[in-house]
């Protein structure tokens, strides 16, 4: 199968993220081990695009609105739209990041890192390297959130454990909104 | 604003296989053979690409190699852009075309002409018009072989990877969820065919 082959069928995996993240944030296990590196909190904050194709055509719907609050995205979830893209607070240490996480390419939209307190006149290379730092510190978070996924997506213990209760989770999101 | 200097989207890349030993051997040179040049007022271009210092988007010479900061090379991708606006363009038409019809007493003028007139006032705005700069922040780490760029529309950011080909001669693999699961399953010391087998989990027949 050529590489652009495998991208295309294996798209599920990054929507599959999401929602496992989703998942997990909602269901109190969005702390994720980062070896050395400490902890990491992350939950879904502010915007969620969900997307299904049918034979109609594409249909995607926005949410907005807190994570107690999106019995929508839940539903439509629910209802076998994936999610395409979401708003992510990611915390590590002291300093706090967000952006939008997309499922295609696993890019970064309205990345915001903490606040660089150097003075621009005084070490441009010093701004350079601490946004840098910044960047490079969630990104590779994200990653290895994504690898520990992974690990766990192609383990036993996911069709034991982990794909049943994920499962379990978006079907009750059909009854959030009756809620 | 770009990636560096505030907040921001970016897409990531890898460099597609290991860089040769001697790469940074005439670094400068390739990057100042594409580094930005600003439009000139007389030419009819509508666009000019090319890379800038990362800091300073007036600055395109690198005198004091810039787009250095180890183990990082980078810079801005700045892209200039002269852009008639579409009513502008078809109320001038509108107007010569009215001259035309009045100078040469006709009462219509066959298409060709139209497109003519049409093309030959495009040219007269497009060097009326004033170019608008847009700066894309490129970091590209090349010890682990990842790049950063400041953008997640497509069409930029293929023509990022264009850019990148011609200036460094290198190709770049835009990452993504099969990527970058291939590689933590390598690491793990398994054939990332053990993917193929896999399907969405909302799915009944998933594995």
């Amino acid at each position: 199968m050529q590489l652009l082959d495998k991208v295309r069928k294996t798209k599920f995996l990054g929507t599959d993220f999401l929602a496992w993240l989703w998942f997990r944030a909602e269901t109190g296990r969005g702390l994720f081990d980062m070896g050395g590196k400490g902890t990491a909190e992350l939950w879904f904050d502010g915007k969620i695009t969900l997307q299904s194709e049918r034979e109609r055509g594409v249909e995607t719907i926005t949410c907005a609105g807190e994570a107690s609050n999106m019995r929508e995205a839940r539903f439509a979830l629910a209802e076998d739209k994936e999610i395409i893209q979401a708003t992510v607070k990611l915390v590590l240490g002291d300093n706090q990041w967000s952006f939008v996480l997309d499922s295609t390419w696993m890019n970064f939209s309205t990345f915001k890192s903490p606040k660089v307190m150097q003075d621009r006149g005084e070490d441009p290379d010093g701004i350079f390297y601490e946004k840098m730092f910044l960047i490079e510190e969630a990104v590779s978070a994200m990653d290895e959130i994504y690898y520990s996924f992974i690990k766990l997506r192609v383990s036993p213990e996911w069709a034991d454990q982990e794909r049943p209760a994920l499962v379990k989770w978006i079907s009750e999101g059909k009854y959030s909104i009756a809620d | 604003m770009g990636l560096i200097s505030g907040s921001g989207s970016f897409t990531r890349y890898l460099t597609d296989g290991a860089l040769p030993e001697n790469f940074m051997e005439g670094l400068s040179e390739k990057i100042a053979r594409y580094a930005f040049r600003n439009l000139d007022e007389k030419s009819i271009d509508e666009r000019s690409v090319g890379w800038v210092n990362v800091m300073d988007m007036f600055d395109s010479r690198f005198a004091a190699l810039e787009f250095l900061k180890e183990p990082y090379i980078t810079m801005s991708l700045r892209v200039d852009e002269r852009k008639i606006p579409a009513t502008a363009l078809k109320q001038y038409c509108l107007e010569a075309e009215e001259k035309i019809k009045k100078d040469e007493n006709l009462e219509y003028l066959p298409k060709n002409r139209r497109s003519d007139i049409k093309d030959g006032v495009r040219l007269r705005l497009l060097k009326r018009a004033i170019p608008v700069s847009r700066c894309y922040d490129m970091i590209w780490n090349y010890s682990t072989g990842l790049i950063i760029f400041g953008s997640t529309t497509n069409r930029l950011c293929d023509k990022f990877v264009e850019f990148f080909l011609q200036t460094f001669d290198i190709q770049l693999q835009a990452i993504c969820p099969y990527t970058l699961a291939s590689r933590v399953i390598e690491k793990e010391g398994s054939s990332p065919d053990l993917l193929d087998g896999l399907g969405p989990s909302n799915s009944s027949g998933e594995k």
